[in-house]
């Protein structure tokens, strides 16, 4: 049973590095300026 | 040689088995038609289930038409990657990407697979003894709480279950029953107080470079992390690329309605097919069917609890329902936040929210796959 404790353990923490990661870079390019083409768009 | 009308007549030879498969798929199918359960799966799989237990009619035995779907499609993981592309390009990340946060929500919601994982390996090869559940096996059950069809199938296929059936109709069959499953438990966990947060409509306006660089940005970020969810995080994002890219509108088109369509008809039938009586009437299949329905409550609960979290550092800004909308289930899950929503505040509107909540759940999910397939061998 321990080596399923291990993957309940190590697998949720893998998912919110990896998503963390993700919402760093989610954080940045949604701050990015609009291209001038979108604007006039 | 001798030849008896049970050779010829195929009700000669129906066993009861048979004969309650026959049942389940005619059940199947007047689910989806009668009442509208998932009809675009459950009537494939219904059709899928009848021809495959018709005695004597060899479609699903060696060198049968489903014998050769299943090896074409399903054990080389093609139908549920193509059909990724279709999700992919079906997705509009927009409510996501306004609210980057509600990713960890989407994480959270993932911990009904690996805490089915958990009971599932108990009851088996872990501990008890009680059923024949390998950690493969086990691992597949509990994408089960993925409350993704395609990303069952392809982690089950992978880990070699011999449960995948079950499993697929299983996560299928709760994704259709979210409006019952969830609210219970949303009520349960949260105050009267905490249903009632409102949060504000604020329509943001995110940037074409942005939704053309997420995809890029996601595949890159996720599989440099997590390589074994490549093929589930490519093929989404592929999808969603040709989306957001507005250059191939009939490309997108294809992958949204003709691709998906004929993958969606091949797979539901094959996975119908894969249902034959001698290896689907099992104790093991109702408990994992028993033990789907806890996946989902634990998906369900664990990101309520986060929304909880968050509420309490926001200071009451974030409702904590719709930490409820974190599981994959698209977009079931977000419209029953917003349902229970109103019914706590008729003027309390959280659908943009939840539905950011719920994409971030469809990646989640893929993430959890990936990671599930990368550990278990590790461990096995």
């Amino acid at each position: 049973m321990l080596e399923a404790l291990w993957i309940v353990l190590l697998g949720m923490s893998i998912i919110f590095a990896v998503l963390g990661l993700l919402l760093g870079i989610m954080t940045v390019l949604s701050r990015l300026p609009e291209h001038d083409r979108d604007k006039k768009a | 040689m001798e030849i008896t009308a049970g050779d010829i007549l195929g009700f000669l030879s129906l066993t009861w088995q048979q004969a309650i498969m026959l049942v389940i798929g005619c059940l199947l199918i007047y689910l989806g038609i009668a009442r509208k359960v998932e009809p675009v799966l459950l009537i494939p799989i219904g059709t899928g289930i009848i021809l495959a237990n018709i005695p004597l009619g060899d479609i699903a035995g060696q060198g049968g038409l489903f014998a050769l779907l299943k090896e074409a499609g399903i054990d080389t993981e093609l139908f549920p990657l193509l059909i990724f592309i279709g999700v992919g390009a079906m997705i509009d990340f927009g409510p996501f990407l306004e609210k980057p946060y509600t990713i960890l929500l989407g994480a959270a919601a993932q911990f009904g697979i690996f805490g089915t994982f958990f009971l599932a390996y108990l009851l088996g090869d872990g501990w008890l003894g009680i059923m024949d559940f390998s950690l493969n096996d086990a691992a597949s059950i509990g994408m089960i709480g993925s409350a993704d069809g395609p990303t069952s199938i392809y982690v089950s296929t992978i880990l070699g279950s011999k449960f995948t059936a079950a499993i697929v109709v299983a996560a299928y069959s709760y994704m259709a029953l979210v409006p019952i499953i969830q609210p219970p438990i949303m009520k349960w966990l949260t105050t009267e107080k905490e249903r009632k947060i409102r949060m504000p409509v604020t329509p943001g306006k995110i940037s074409r470079r942005t939704r053309i660089l997420f995809p890029i940005a996601a595949i890159i970020a996720v599989c440099l992390l997590a390589p074994k969810a490549t093929p589930l995080i490519g093929f989404l994002m592929f999808g969603n690329l040709l989306r957001e890219s507005g250059v191939v509108k009939q490309l997108s088109s294809a992958a949204q309605n003709e691709m998906a369509n004929i993958v969606t008809i091949l797979l539901g039938i094959t996975v119908g097919g894969m249902m034959v009586a001698g290896d689907f009437l099992k104790l093991e299949t109702i408990l994992i069917f028993t033990i789907g329905i806890i996946a989902f409550a634990m998906d369900t609960a664990a990101g309520v609890i986060l929304g909880k979290i968050m509420c309490f550092i926001s200071k009451g800004k974030i409702n904590p329902l719709i930490g409820a909308a974190g599981i994959s289930a698209f977009p079931m899950s977000a419209r029953v936040v917003q349902k229970v929503g109103l019914e706590a505040d008729p003027h309390n509107h959280l659908l943009m929210y939840a539905a950011g909540a719920n994409t971030a759940g469809q990646i989640a999910s893929v993430v959890a796959g990936g990671v599930m397939l990368m550990l278990v061998p590790l461990f096995g």
